[in-house]
């Protein structure tokens, strides 16, 4: 399978975790599906391009990103109804610095660089 | 997980609407070169919200074997683009009725995997028969209940068509 076929298999994986992490008590808004898609497909095709597909190797640490992803977007939807493209951005935000500077400490090749392109 | 939650935030499948009754379009292979491209980038959307929505209700109870991904994955996108084919995306009118089959599945998932430390594939295809055994029941109700009231009776498998649509009629 090449990385283009794997990646979506990965994206359907963090989605699940995104949806583990908000459980049942908001709703998603439709919109912040492509645009999450759109950004992490971009990312993850970048590091698995740049240091293989080290996904079976990486998933629970990467699904560990992804339950925080989702955290970080119920909290910023606290107000709302459902979280939306705002609070999906923000959290995004929020955890992709998280993820660069893990990858700082940690001197590169760690999973969390499938979020960081630099 | 959309709209329609109970009280406790949660959306009952027994009572989603399946029969969305959509007028098919001439056939699959009437779509498009383009359209097809379209449709193949929206169905992911699709599988997407339908990953995002099990995992909701699955939480943290448990977690799933990456091979349930893979088999989720290539057994419902290719009943999805099937009938978006057939019929067009109709997934902002349906996500809801969709969803709740999701909200289904992962509850069976949930208990088949009882006793073990993660849903693995047999627990997931298990699942995955349960709901469609449900939906094609469903399907069935609703072309009696409408050929009784004289409306023509036929595409009985429209009801709950997103997730028992045969990708190689």
């Amino acid at each position: 399978m090449t990385p283009a076929q794997e990646v979506d298999y990965i994206l359907n994986d963090c989605f699940f975790a995104v949806g583990q992490a908000v459980g049942t008590r908001k709703a998603l808004d439709f919109e912040v599906i492509p645009w999450w898609r759109a950004r992490y497909r971009a990312f993850f095709l970048h590091a698995m391009t740049a240091n293989g597909n080290s996904w079976l190797k990486d998933r629970h640490r990467v699904m560990a990103v992804g339950r925080f992803l989702g955290q970080r977007a119920l909290h910023h939807a606290t107000d709302r109804q459902s979280i939306d493209l705002h609070c999906a951005a923000v959290a995004s935000h929020e955890v992709e610095i998280g993820c660069r500077m893990n990858a700082v400490r940690e001197g590169g090749a760690a999973p969390a660089r499938t979020l960081d392109r630099s | 997980m959309n709209t329609g939650e109970s009280d406790n935030g949660t959306h009952d499948p027994s009572l989603a609407d399946l029969d969305t009754r959509p007028t098919p379009n001439e056939g699959p292979d009437t779509c498009s070169t383009s359209e097809v491209r379209d449709l193949e980038q929206e169905v992911e959307y699709v599988v997407d919200e339908c990953f995002f929505t099990v995992g909701q209700v699955v939480g943290m109870r448990t977690t799933i074997d990456y091979e349930v991904v893979r088999w989720w994955r290539e057994h419902y996108r290719a009943r999805f683009l099937a009938a978006m084919k057939a019929f067009g995306n109709r997934w902002l009118q349906d996500r809801t009725n969709v969803t709740s089959v999701a909200i289904m599945l992962a509850e069976r998932a949930v208990r088949y995997s009882e006793g073990r430390p993660s849903i693995d594939c047999d627990a997931a295809q298990r699942a995955a028969e349960d709901v469609e055994r449900y939906c094609t029941l469903q399907a069935r109700r609703q072309a009696r209940r409408h050929a009784s009231d004289g409306r023509e009776s036929a595409l009985p498998r429209i009801a709950g068509y997103w997730c028992i649509y045969d990708p190689e009629p």
